[in-house]
């Protein structure tokens, strides 16, 4: 009996000796980015575009001098998509490897878990994903869209051009996908629409037999989701057209690269973005030549969630030679006055934390190439924060 | 209604034939096979490769119970046949074993989702409303199985040992049955069955390492309200399947994913021994 | 480890008890010492990553509780882990916070736990459910709880859980002191519990359901209590868990976590509370540590080592330790067969015989009235009517297949039968459950002599006086107060000196003996004896005869008696009823039995009907 008592202290010792040799804190000579992303789960899709742009703006600020004079390394932790990995992965950036900075896109759970870590540790954290809006903290900076940019291009065009009347809206069960689906009934009640149906799955859901059966007795003029990226997006696709459902489909979820891997069953779907490949500016050539140049065969199709990311790096670059030191507090303060000229144009997070956008409504042609049909020029993100 | 109807002898085929491969592993070996959601998604992927290199997507389906029958085999020999007297270890150990299959998924294909094609896509026109070809497929092809694990239980040599294993192992080895190689067999046709229908539901799901987990724990309670037989199991795909498309149709699709765990766990509460018995 | 008490000398139980919580309290108190101080030496992140795994430790050590000591495979305790968690967020998100409010979301979280457990305990824990139900209910639970988060929309939170809600934002040493202290306090109760009265209990569950019921023990109702105490401590990790974190997801309820559960039980050893504690606290920790530079190929090594160890090491690493101890400490003793001290000291109980006396009524101890039972279109008891009277010894012979252990058992399961009336003392069973039944005053012995292999002499028969002295939870009785008979066949057969042995060490004739025993310790007025000579020596079969006729005589039991030696039989018994295909085919003196030609055609196995 005693025995296991003895095992007990001497396990529990042993463990305690491990923590103190972990923690053995190296001083610093370098800026470290955490880069918490879902590798895992619902984001894994997209998540590999996100690092490789992360890598190609370290790769070129390293190359030009670092951050004040110091190396960029970057630290990549995956969140598993979800509540629980993200605060693994906070943890371990912010208290284990002590980053400066952390730079990510994340699904709006990770997000969620994650803040009370930044808040308590007091770093600055650019949020480079596009989501449901309204998340507020002043250490949260977000380069990316919300719902008042991005859902209104394709309601418009719908209603306008499409002369759609009815909607349906299916979505994950989720922030981002209640957000979003609130956000576009909103509007589309205001633009005198009516929304025939809302319904969600879980995000482990993958039988949508039932909602797709109700849509379609429903028989709306056009459809509008918005599921968590990869499995949700791929499987409510597929049944949608294996269902044989043809009334135009606006996603608020996808984007081009995953797009263009769904193959055909991507076909005719209108997504609305901040960034296209197809966006014909020289700063924009030169970061594609770029990332064909670093990746080559490797290279994941650069998206709205890999784009900003990239921006963001070159913001805290911004931000911390302003300031002239990567002191968190400093930093923080400088980030919504500096701006940057990357792919997607001017960016500059100066709007109650979040950033002004030029968004363009794309449709998905045969063989996954996405045609711009409309461009918004600097679509305000309206009032997200109002207390910040 | 006929869109109704056939939501619910489409997802009702849809159970069988991913619950087949489970339900034949439990009947023969008294053995709850939990990584038969690792073996579905071994077959998404065997669908994933096969189309990948460009072979007819129509290949899927065979490649995939090919793979799954050696899977299975091995599987058998290494982790479960030191088990078979504990049964329920063998529910944790072959647990693992799915979560060890996982990883080496992760390991060879990565953490991303993955295509595979479709053997056939778009619809047919049913009662004026189209539908979706490949789930009406799906019915021929549960019937089709249903048909052939009978005349393989009850036409064949190793069906006939495979009964007589179920009705009495001590028995059945003094008869000179070889009830070892029974039960090899038996796990590898039933994890062929599970990586088959794996490939078979691909063109409505995502190929992902987790894309078989869903369908574990479904196919684990309609097996055992079947009472282990063929037509039990028909009988309790339809019955909690189709009770599962009228919640999510008329309630709430998320209540319709705890229907068919909710109405198993009352059945086998007062029918301890499920539908086709007593 | 010299000091092994010599067999006959009376172990100092006493002291022995009290040393043993002296140890307890001396373990724990080391424990808290290291949980105090390990904040100064461990750095904020493994801190962090601890405390975490603290609150998860508290919920393996629940389910090493329900699985490891009594053998309930649990997917489920995660359910109740997510009540605690969501209790909390809920509460601080929705309502209030402050101390009021974060007592109340305790005492919520606790109380929907507990009565969660107490609803699935009753649809699971019926008498006569498989293990693979209770298994089967404890999966479901988890999923449609998820499922429940998942349509509270914006309420829950959905998919996404809740986050960012208010709760107190101590220094992180703080929490890990709160996770640090919970967990040795619930520890040091559980290691007090599981050595106590009530934890063997708790094994023979574990050992053998079924004749636990038989001796009387409400298995059903322990199982349930368990399983809402163990929700209870589940719930609170999980609301310290989500105080702590900050953030609520489905996750925390869901089947993965409690499946997770399992797998650190079954790695860090069932059934030794420490070893699912450390494996706990090891996985959760080095997987957090791993997270960022090699998750999978970490889940992949904790996959191969699961398997592994189910296989190869069903006890789990500890066993390794804990094996090599045993193995060492034998070594020196001379093997685990020897008597041990036992710490248990057997006494009298109030004498049977005076209460028998009093029981002497109007009603006879039993009556049968039309018995029948089938199973499907085969009836194997038929219209049996039987009267039992007391002090009188009946002996039920018949050729193999009449039915005779069929009738015992619709006499001690008020669920076998399918017709008739059996009445016990006056009292009509009805659909009583066995534990009921043996309430009224039925005891049964078994054909087979399965015991509980890992309890010791002592514990079985404090385990047969449950029904009458309870049993005491954290600590143990050094007494077993037993019936005068039982403790003449204990003498008899040697067994009083061999209390401390493991009863899978005993022979044949003392598994015998001591069933015997265990069955008296329920001071039955009815006996039901299945075999009790099988297997026996002629000079034990001699005594049990002996002991048999006194039971009768002097305590006035009326006992029935399957045999098949008819000489043994027509020697000890006053009466004899005989059985032949499910129907009574006689029922009368030795002598009028023995010379029946009737029964002779019967074991001369020639066809009845001709006969008659």
């Amino acid at each position: 009996m005693k025995t296991l008592q003895r095992i007990g202290t001497l396990g529990f010792g042993t463990l305690a000796l491990m923590g103190a040799l972990m923690n053995s804190a190296a001083a610093q000579s370098t800026v470290k980015i955490g880069i918490p992303v879902g590798l895992s789960g619902a984001n894994s899709v997209v998540a590999p575009s996100v690092v490789q742009s992360s890598q190609l703006a370290a790769d070129e600020i390293n190359a030009a001098g670092g951050i004040l004079g110091k190396k960029v390394e970057l630290v990549v932790a995956d969140d598993g998509s979800g509540a629980q990995g993200a605060q693994r992965a906070f943890n371990s950036l912010v208290f284990q490897d002590d980053v400066d900075v952390l730079i990510s896109m994340e699904t709006s759970a990770a997000r969620n878990a994650g803040l009370p870590i930044v808040n308590r540790a007091g770093k600055p954290f650019i949020y480079t994903s596009f989501y449901e809006g309204r998340s507020c903290s002043p250490n949260m900076f977000v380069p990316a869209w919300v719902p008042d940019q991005q859902v209104k291009p394709v309601v418009d065009h719908f209603t306008d051009t499409l002369k759609a009347k009815t909607f349906y809206l299916i979505g994950s069960d989720y922030n981002f996908g209640r957000g979003m689906l609130e956000f576009t009934r909103k509007y589309i009640e205001e633009r005198g629409g009516r929304v025939l149906g809302e319904e969600y799955l879980p995000m482990d859901g993958s039988d949508w037999t039932s909602i797709i059966s109700d849509l379609r007795s429903k028989n709306p003029n056009a459809l509008i989701t918005s599921t968590a990226g990869g499995a949700p997006n791929v499987t409510l696709t597929k049944q949608l057209r294996n269902a044989g459902i043809k009334i135009p489909y606006g996603n608020l979820a996808v984007d081009e690269g995953t797009a263009k891997t769904m193959g055909a069953d991507a076909t005719d779907m209108f997504i609305s973005q901040s960034y296209m490949t197809g966006i014909a500016s020289a700063e924009n050539k030169k970061f594609l030549d770029a990332m064909q140049k670093k990746f080559g065969g490797e290279l994941k199709t650069p998206n709205d969630l890999s784009v900003p990311q990239y921006e963001a790096i070159y913001l805290y670059k911004a931000a911390a030679e302003k300031a002239g030191s990567t002191d968190a507090e400093d930093v923080i303060e400088a980030l919504p006055e500096v701006s940057f000229t990357g792919p997607r144009g001017n960016i500059q997070m100066n709007k109650q934390h979040h950033t002004p956008l030029t968004m363009y409504l794309g449709q998905v042609k045969d063989g996954g190439s996405v045609e711009v049909i409309k461009t918004f020029e600097n679509v305000d993100p309206g009032e997200q924060c109002p207390n910040l | 209604m006929a869109i109704l109807l056939l939501d619910i002898l489409t997802t009702a085929s849809m159970l069988f034939i991913v619950a087949a491969g489970l339900m034949i592993i439990l009947g023969v070996m008294k053995l709850i096979n939990f990584a038969h959601g690792a073996f579905l998604t071994v077959g998404g992927y065997a669908a994933h490769v096969v189309t990948a290199h460009g072979f007819s997507p129509w290949l899927t389906i065979p490649a995939a119970a090919a793979f799954g029958f050696v899977l299975g085999v091995v599987v058998e020999r290494v982790v479960v046949r030191p088990l078979y007297s504990r049964p329920l270890d063998a529910i944790l150990a072959t647990w693992g074993l799915g979560i060890i299959i996982a990883q080496v998924i992760v390991f060879a294909f990565g953490r991303e989702v993955q295509f595979a094609q479709s053997p056939i896509s778009g619809t047919v026109d049913l009662f004026g409303t189209g539908y979706s070809s490949w789930r009406l497929i799906l019915i021929a092809v549960a019937v089709v199985l249903g048909l052939l694990l009978t005349a393989l239980l009850y036409l064949t040599r190793f069906g006939l040992n495979a009964r007589a294993v179920i009705m009495n192992e001590n028995l059945a080895r003094g008869l000179g049955i070889d009830s070892i190689r029974v039960r090899a067999m038996t796990f590898g046709l039933g994890a062929a069955l599970a990586c088959a229908a794996g490939a078979l539901i691909t063109p409505l799901l995502s190929v992902d390492p987790n894309m078989g987990l869903p369908w574990l724990v479904n196919s684990f309670m309609l097996v055992l309200v079947s009472g282990i037989a063929i037509p039990g199991l028909a009988l309790a795909s339809l019955v909690l399947g189709g009770a599962q498309v009228l919640v999510s149709t008329f309630v709430s699709p998320i209540i319709g994913g705890i229907t068919i765990v909710v109405l198993a766990a009352v059945i086998l509460r007062i029918k301890p021994q499920g539908l086709s018995r007593g | 480890m010299a000091d092994i008490p010599a067999a006959g000398r009376v172990p100092d139980a006493t002291r022995r008890s009290s040393r043993q919580v002296w140890r307890t309290v001396l373990g724990a108190a080391i424990a808290l010492a290291i949980v105090a101080t390990a904040p100064l030496y461990l750095g904020t992140y493994m801190t962090n990553v601890l405390t975490r795994a603290l609150f998860l430790a508290a919920l393996a050590l629940t389910v090493d509780l329900i699985w490891g000591y009594t053998g309930i495979l649990t997917f489920g305790q995660s359910a109740f882990f997510g009540i605690g968690a969501y209790a909390c967020a809920l509460v601080f998100t929705h309502w209030g916070f402050g101390a009021g409010w974060a007592i109340g979301a305790l005492v919520i979280g606790i109380a929907v736990a507990m009565v969660t457990a107490w609803l699935t305990g009753l649809l699971s824990f019926y008498h006569g459910a498989s293990p693979l139900y209770s298994s089967i209910v404890t999966l479901a639970l988890p999923i449609v709880l998820t499922q429940v988060i998942f349509s509270g929309g914006r309420f829950t939170g959905s998919s996404s859980g809740l986050s960012g809600f208010p709760t107190y934002y101590w220094k992180i040493d703080t929490w890990f002191w709160i996770a640090g202290v919970f967990l040795v306090v619930a520890a040091t109760f559980a290691w007090l519990f599981v050595r106590s009265d009530y934890g063997r209990i708790l094994i023979a569950i574990r050992e053998n359901e079924d004749r636990c019921a038989y001796l009387g023990i409400p298995v059903s109702r322990i199982k349930t209590a368990l399983f809402a105490v163990c929700a209870g401590i589940a719930a609170i990790s999980g609301f310290g868990y989500a105080a702590f974190s900050n953030v609520v997801a489905p996750e925390l309820a869901g089947f993965q976590l409690g499946t997770e559960s399992l797998i650190w039980v079954a790695l860090g050893g069932r059934g030794t509370l420490i070893g699912p504690i450390l494996g706990a606290i090891g996985i959760d920790a080095t997987s957090s540590y791993l997270s960022g530079n090699l998750p999978f190929l970490w889940n992949f090594i904790v996959g191969v080592t699961f398997v592994a160890v189910i296989i190869l090491l069903p006890n789990g690493i500890a066993s390794l330790i804990t094996g090599a101890w045993r193995r060492y400490r034998t070594r020196g003793a001379g093997g685990g067969d020897q008597p041990r001290d036992s710490g248990i000291r057997l006494t009298a109980a109030p004498s049977v015989r005076a209460a028998a006396a009093a029981g002497r009524s109007a009603s006879p101890p039993i009556r049968i009235d039309g018995l029948t039972c089938r199973y499907g279109s085969l009836t194997v008891l038929d219209g049996i009517d039987v009267e039992g009277k007391q002090g009188q010894l009946l002996s039920i012979v018949g050729p193999n297949g009449a039915g005779k252990t069929t009738l015992m058992r619709c006499i001690s399961n008020g669920t076998e039968r399918t017709g008739g009336t059996v009445t016990v003392a006056g009292t009509e069973i009805g659909r009583s459950s066995p534990q009921k039944i043996v309430g009224l005053g039925v005891g049964r012995s078994f054909q087979n002599t399965s015991l509980f292999d890992s309890l010791t002499v002592g514990d079985c028969l404090r385990l047969a006086r449950y029904r009458i002295d309870g049993a005491r939870p954290f600590y143990r009785s050094e007494t077993v107060a037993l019936p005068e008979p039982a403790l003449e066949i204990l003498a008899a057969t040697g067994l009083d000196q061999r209390l401390g042995v493991e009863t899978r060490y005993l022979s044949h004739g003392m598994k015998r003996g001591l069933e015997l025993a265990m069955v008296l310790a329920t001071e039955p007025r009815v006996l039901l004896l299945d075999e009790p000579t099988a297997g026996l020596t002629k000079p034990e079969r001699t005594a049990i005869g002996h002991v048999l006729t006194r039971l009768a005589e002097e305590y006035g039991l009326c006992i029935f008696l399957i045999e098949h030696d008819l000489d043994f039989v027509r020697e000890i018994s006053n009466r004899i009823v005989v059985l032949h295909q499910g129907k009574l085919l006689l029922d009368g003196t030795v002598e009028e039995v023995v010379s029946s030609e009737l029964v002779k055609a019967v074991y001369a196995g020639q066809d009845l009907e001709a006969t008659v």
